[in-house]
This record gives structure tokens, C-alpha cells and sequence, in this order.
């Protein structure tokens, strides 16, 4: 006899019902919430969101005018730039379009930028700073980009380039979908940070850190997504430059790096050697620029990169 | 399919509502068929790896039961012993010894000698599942149970999504009955399976998970170089975190069974209140514990043969127990330890009476008494815990060296602030629930309490899970 459990008038039943009714609502409230809190609340939603929809109306510039430049990176340059400073020092030359979203890496910005030019966006030149170890990262962010920089088939695309499982990839397609998925960690982090004030040195200090590969590993790692990344901008007629921020005792990656980017015909831009910056001028995670670090380099930015593009006769061929 | 992922209970939720609309044979090949779709969300290949040894088995088993009059009876179980731990050999330990062969080699200067390495991945849950089929074997062998007529029942047995991956260990006589026999409806153990799953998900979700984050910065040298505070960090907080992580997955394993009206039995009892190991051994992994005794440490003359081959017994019980987790050396001195622990107890601190089969000596009678020996028991537990965690011996060695350095970093106290944080509701449980003995949390309590308990423990869970999806630490085993 095949058995039911609609019927059934057990109290057990009815507390189960009314348990699935109350998940279900916190979860629809969940969702409401989380999409109300990044709307109104959250900073970094609403910088990123502002700068992609600036970044999705740059065109190449007429005659006489700036050439346009598409900067995208992580916290290196969100923390390491004063984009005012640097719009100013490159006025008549650049017209500089940032867009900064921290702990992102490779992919976030493949995809980022593939989409982009998808939806209209034109720039002349694609500067991409994430750092080489960001560079060299198997993954993307798990909030935020899968909701700001994918599509559905983005979100697919970047789960069978990272080889992920199915479970992994169902979740990608999740945080994609759901707002509350994609930024519980974000609001987790908000909480601690709210109840536990020293929890923000911590929870810095607990990102792992990935070993720079010796460098025929580092080559073959690097090449195809420096290509890749090459052959998408050029496709929509950009030029790309790989920007290398400096970090603490980078020197052997950024030569790595720097080597990497020229046999894949790829231009590299190391505005300020990291070997001349001291500690003074890291922030006390040692990893980001402080304040006269930022601006150092902002400076030395300003110089280098309209000379870099400038030189150039073409712009969207590569090298 | 990870438990703890959204994709999960878009399959359990159908799959349940499905299931009570089918009659009891239907049940069984829908339930198999759901299992496999389970398991071959992984990896479809090993699907087939699965099927066809859960086949093997059930074939040989009607050729080995004591009624059959088969003159090949002994053969057919020796070669399904060793089919099934030659599959399991194959997948988990051929390229550790292979491996360890070579590094042996080369230290005895014989260098570049070219040895054949599978590199293969290891299937989910085969340890889990060949255990299951052995203990099957050997009950049908020696007459403990029937051999299964239906293979669907048998393939149930076997496959049942709650426990294939990673457990608890089922024992024939106990779950296969339940297969092959009509299974009703109790809503009072369907409300029970809710609640379970719900602890489950704390349990994995907020103590793992947010542990994991605290113990994978100690281990990979974040915290900075090895000393006495991020050892205590790591393996403190590695032990909450496997803790966590497995009894969690248990309770979820435990839950959706109860949902099908299966009965899985209990996997953990509180088992860092243990104020010896050899009652830390009765209260952790129990499923393990229990076949290991079954069907290795009794097999090999158990405590029956004097001192001398007792402590033989365990230790070679206990060195398999390590290496049953992994095929890697830190598993072997994992084992190990215990192995010599074990004896070590029965030695300095032999039980006044002689206790039952099956207990464990009574715990001290005085408060102060009883918590030093569960300290003590605890930090021994994680000094093994530190091997198991790192990834090389020679990384365990150096992690355990920096227990002589006290360098401390401000940093610490929020880090140990949160190992606190995490741990100490569950610790919190396992005092009520060792002063209860009920099952989970609260079990005795009206509906309605329960009902907002669990609402509130959905709460927690969507504010303070741990922010990725982990993979359960025993999925690898």
C-alpha cells in the first residue's frame, strides 16, 4: 500500500509544515533583506556597480580627445591609487574608467571584461592590475562577482574553466542567482566585525597565500591567460597592459611576471620597483600601500603609463 | 552532492515527498536509483567502480551461505576479501606504497629506478561502502545473516544516499532487515530525522567551517612560524573541526535517513567528555570503532590472549584504524599513538574491577579528578590530531617543534576569542547532552519548542555559516 504523509493529523506533521513554512519565509526574507542591504548599504556594491556602468559607456575617443582607458584591478589598486590624483595628473591625455573590486583575480576579470565588451563597452586600452599571485589564482570571488560580473552562462563557463564539480558549480550558479547566497559571507563579516572589533587584523591575516611557481611553472600558467586575456581585448580593438603593483619582497615574481607578459606578447607596466619601497610605506598588513605608498605610486603611474601607451603608434594590435 | 550545499535539498525534498507515494518495492529501486543519480553527481565512472563490486559481492554471497553445501564455500569468501581490499588497495594505497617503495630506494642510493604510479583519484566514500561489503561477506559467511535474494535490496543496503560517502558504517543485521522489510511512516521519527539534520548543519556549517578558516591559517603558516599558541590553535581548533565536520555530516546522514524511515545507529557520543581513549574510541566514530573491533581486533584474538598479544591486538588495530583514514604516513603515526596509548592506559591505570565485555573502566568519581582526565585524554587526542592534519610528517614534526617557542602576536587572542566562539555551543550541547542521554538537543521537548529552535538554528545558519562550501574532511577517506 503506498503511504502518505499529507494526511496525516500527528502534531509531528502539522510542526513539520509549519517548520517548512517559517524556513521558507526566513529564506524569502533572507533574500529580500540581503538585496535591500547591498542596494542601500553596502559601499563596495555601490562603488562597483557605479563604476560598471560608467566602464559600460566608454567609447574610443575622437580626435583631440583623451584616449579612453579601462582600469580594472583589486584592493592593490583600490588601496595603491588615487584615481582623482591620477585622472588629474592624465587629463589631457587619459581618460582613466576604473573599476576596483577587492579579492579578485584572473577570472574574475576575464569574465568581467568579456562581459563588458559584450554589453557596448569600448576601450581604447584595458589596464589589468590584480598582482601576480591574484594572476595566478585558480578561482574567482565567491560574492559579489559571480552576482556583478557573470551571466548564467558566464557562471557555467567559469565552473568548467576552474574544473569545478557539479556541486561547486551548482553553488557558483547559486551565488549568481540568489543575493542572499552570494553575500552571506559579506554579512557574516559585517557581524563579526560589529561584535568582535579585532576580528578585521585576523581575518587579514588568515587569507592564504599562494607560492609564486619556480619559472618554467609560471610560464606555462601564465602564457595561456595572458593570451587569453590578450586576444579578448583584442578582439573589441583594446590594448592590454598588464599593471604590476608593487608588494612587499615581489621582485622575482614581477621579473617572472614581466618575462611571462612579453613572450606572451603582452605589455607589462611595473610603475615603482618593489625593491625601493620599504615597509614604511605598506599598510600594517604588509601587503597593501599606505596612504604615501599610494601615492608614490599613483605619481609614478601618472608618468609611465601615458608615456607607455603614447609611444605607441597603434593602439589594439598587440606587440 | 555535498549535505550542506543548496543542490542537496533540491534532491532530498522531492525524493522524501516522492518516496512516501511509492509502495515498499518501488521504494527500494527509486531509493537505489536516487543513490546512484547521488553519487554519480561526482563522478559518473565511479558509479560503475561501485556497481560492479556491490554486484560481485552480491553474487558471491549465494555462494557462500552455510546452507549452500558448496565445496568452494571458503574460496568464493577469501576471494571476495580479497577482491574487495584489492579494489580498495588499488584506488586508496597503490601509489602510497609504491611511493614510500621508491623514497626507500632512494635512500638506500638506488635512484631513478622508473616504478608504475596510477594516479588515480580516489572514489568518494570506497572505504566507506567496501567496509559495508566485507562486513556482509563475513555475517553471510559465518551465518550471522541471510544473503539477500533481491539485489535491490542489497544494493540499498549498500548505496543509501545518507551513508554512502561517508557513513556511519551499517552492519548488515542492522540496516538490511530495514531494507528488505515494509517501512512506515512514524512522523514522530520523521520530526526527529528534521532536528537531526538541522544539528547536523550547525554543527558542520558553523563550528567546521568557521574552525576550518582558524586551523587551515595555523597549519599553512599564516598565524606566522609554528609556536606554542598556534599549535594550540591548530590542532585545538582542528579537533572541534573534525568534530564538527563529521559528527555533523553523521547527524545529517542520521536525519535524512529517518526522513525514508531508515534507522542509522549513532556515530558520536560526546566524545571530547572521554576520560580515557579507550572511551574516547567508544564514543567517536563508533561505526568504525565497533567494525574494527567486530571484525579485526576480536578476529586477532582480541584481550583473550594475555597481556603481551592484547597489546599486540591493539596496536595493529589501531595503526589500521590511521591508515583506514588515508594513505599517508601522518595516518600511520596518527594510529600509532593511539596504538600505544591504548596499552599504556590499560597499564597505569588498569580498571579496579574487571569491567564488562565492551565497557570501558568506570570514570573517576571526583569532579576535579574526572575533568583532569578529560584534559588530559583531550590534549593527547590532539597531539595525534596534529599528524593527521599535516600534510607530511615532516610538516607535523615541524608544527609540533614550535611548541618550545611562546612568541605571542595580538592577533591570537581574536583568534582564540573565536575558537572559543565556535566551540563552545557545541561543547555546551555535549554537556546536556551527556547529563540527558538523549539523541540531539532538546528531544524530549514539546513541538513547538523544537519547531523554534530549529527556526532559530536557520537563523544561525544563514548569518553565521562559514563562508565557502567545504568539503567534509571524511569525504576523503
Amino acid at each position: 500500500m503506498p503511504s502518505s504523509i499529507s494526511n496525516s493529523r500527528h502534531p509531528a506533521i502539522r510542526y513539520g509544515k509549519i517548520l517548512f513554512a517559517i524556513c521558507t519565509a526566513l529564506a524569502i526574507s533572507f533574500e529580500l533583506l540581503s538585496d535591500y542591504l547591498l542596494k542601500h548599504h553596502s559601499e563596495t556594491y555601490a562603488r562597483v556597480s557605479q563604476q560598471y556602468a560608467d566602464a559600460l559607456r566608454v567609447r574610443p575617443a575622437g580626435p583631440g580627445e583623451p584616449m579612453s582607458v579601462l582600469m580594472v584591478g583589486n584592493s592593490l589598486l583600490l588601496d595603491g591609487i588615487d584615481v582623482d590624483r591620477l585622472q588629474k595628473l592624465t587629463s589631457s591625455q587619459l581618460s582613466i574608467h576604473p573599476i576596483f573590486l577587492e579579492a579578485t583575480g584572473y577570472y574574475d576579470w576575464l569574465y568581467a571584461l568579456r562581459r563588458l565588451f559584450q554589453q557596448g563597452s569600448r576601450p581604447q586600452v584595458v589596464v589589468l592590475g590584480v598582482g601576480v599571485n591574484a594572476f595566478l589564482s585558480n578561482g574567482v570571488r565567491q560574492d559579489y562577482a559571480p552576482l556583478m560580473f557573470f551571466d548564467l552562462k558566464d557562471a557555467y563557463d567559469v565552473a568548467s574553466d576552474l574544473k569545478f564539480d557539479r556541486t561547486a558549480t551548482s553553488n557558483l550558479l547559486f551565488e549568481h542567482s540568489s543575493v542572499f547566497w552570494d553575500t552571506r559571507s559579506v554579512i557574516r563579516m559585517q557581524i563579526l566585525r560589529h561584535t568582535v572589533p579585532p576580528c578585521r587584523e585576523l581575518f587579514q591575516l588568515l587569507q592564504p597565500q599562494q607560492a609564486i611557481p619556480p619559472e618554467p611553472e609560471f610560464d606555462a600558467l601564465a602564457n595561456p591567460r595572458l593570451q587569453r586575456l590578450r586576444q579578448l581585448c583584442a578582439a573589441y580593438g583594446a590594448k592590454l597592459i598588464v599593471l604590476v603593483p608593487p608588494t612587499p619582497a615581489s621582485e622575482d615574481a614581477v621579473h617572472h611576471m614581466t618575462l611571462a607578459s612579453r613572450r606572451a606578447g603582452v605589455e607589462t607596466l611595473v610603475p615603482v620597483d618593489p625593491a625601493v619601497l620599504s615597509v614604511h610605506y605598506y599598510q600594517p598588513d604588509n601587503l597593501h600601500l599606505n596612504s604615501e605608498g599610494a601615492a608614490i605610486f599613483t605619481v609614478a603611474l601618472a608618468t609611465y603609463l601615458p608615456r607607455q601607451l603614447l609611444s605607441r603608434e597603434s593602439i589594439g594590435s598587440p606587440q | 552532492m555535498l549535505f550542506d550545499s543548496p543542490a542537496f535539498f533540491l534532491f532530498l525534498i522531492p525524493v522524501v515527498f516522492l518516496y512516501w507515494r511509492l509502495n515498499h518495492r518501488a521504494q527500494n529501486v527509486f531509493l537505489l536509483l536516487a543513490s546512484y543519480f547521488f553519487y554519480g553527481w561526482w563522478d559518473w565512472r565511479f558509479l560503475a567502480l561501485m556497481i560492479g563490486s556491490t554486484t560481485a559481492d552480491f553474487l558471491i554471497a549465494q555462494k557462500i551461505v552455510p546452507a549452500a553445501q558448496n565445496p568452494h564455500r571458503r574460496k568464493w569468501f577469501i576471494f571476495s576479501l580479497v577482491l574487495n581490499f584489492t579494489i580498495l588497495g588499488i584506488f586508496k594505497y597503490f601509489d602510497f606504497f609504491v611511493g614510500s617503495f621508491a623514497g626507500m630506494l632512494d635512500n638506500l642510493g638506488l635512484h631513478h629506478i622508473p616504478l608504475p604510479l596510477i594516479r588515480i583519484i580516489l572514489p568518494p566514500g570506497i572505504s566507506f561502502y567496501t567496509f559495508q561489503e566485507v562486513a556482509y561477506i563475513v555475517d553471510v559467511y559465518k551465518g550471522r545473516i541471510a544473503a539477500s535474494r533481491s539485489f535491490f535490496d542489497y544494493g540499498l543496503f549498500i548505496s543509501l544516499f545518507a551513508h554512502l560517502i561517508a557513513g556511519p558504517i551499517q552492519r548488515p543485521g542492522h540496516l538490511l532487515p530495514q531494507a528488505q522489510n515494509e517501512r512506515t511512516f512514524d512522523p514522530d521519527r520523521f520530526f526527529d530525522g528534521l532536528m537531526l539534520i538541522f544539528s547536523g548543519l550547525i554543527r558542520k556549517c558553523i563550528v567546521a567551517d568557521n574552525c576550518a578558516l582558524l586551523v587551515n591559517a595555523a597549519f599553512g603558516g599564516q598565524l606566522g612560524p609554528p609556536n606554542l599558541w598556534v599549535v594550540l590553535l591548530g590542532t585545538y581548533g582542528f579537533a572541534w573541526q573534525v568534530y564538527g565536520d563529521f559528527s555533523g555530516y553523521s547527524d545529517i546522514a542520521r536525519g535524512c535517513a529517518q526522513l525514508l524511515g531508515f534507522h542509522f545507529m549513532v556515530n558520536f557520543r560526546q566524545p571530547f567528555l572521554a576520560h580515557r581513549l579507550q572511551d574516547f574510541w567508544r564514543r567517536w566514530h563508533i561505526s568504525l570503532s565497533t567494525w574494527l573491533r567486530d571484525y579485526l581486533y576480536i578476529p586477532l584474538g582480541g584481550s583473550r590472549l594475555g597481556e603481551r598479544k592484547t597489546v599486540r591486538n591493539l596496536f595493529v588495530t589501531m595503526v589500521l584504524a590511521g591508515l583506514w583514514h588515508g594513505a599517508n604516513w601522518t595516518f600511520v603515526i596518527f594510529g600509532a599513538i593511539h596504538g600505544i596509548v591504548l596499552p599504556l592506559e590499560r597499564f597505569f591505570s588498569p580498571a579496579k574491577a574487571k569491567p564488562r565485555a565492551g565497557s570501558v573502566p568506570a570514570p573517576p568519581t571526583g569532579f576535579f579528578a574526572l575533568w583532569a582526565r578529560r584534559i588530559l585524554t583531550f590534549n593527547i587526542l590532539c597531539l595525534s590530531l596534529a599528524f593527521f592534519r599535516a600534510p607530511s610528517l615532516h610538516a607535523a614534526v615541524e608544527f609540533l617543534a614550535g611548541l618550545s617557542n611562546f612568541a605571542w602576536r595580538p592577533e591570537y587572542a581574536s583568534a582564540f576569542f573565536l575558537l572559543c566562539l565556535y566551540s563552545l555551543p557545541l561543547f555546551l550541547i555535549d554537556l546536556h547532552l551527556e547529563a540527558t542521554n538523549q539523541e540531539y538537543p532538546f528531544a524530549n521537548t514539546s513541538y513547538a519548542f523544537r519547531t523554534a529552535l530549529a527556526a532559530s538554528a536557520f537563523v544561525a545558519l544563514g548569518l553565521f555559516s562559514g563562508s565557502n562550501l567545504n568539503a567534509f574532511v571524511y569525504f576523503q577517506f
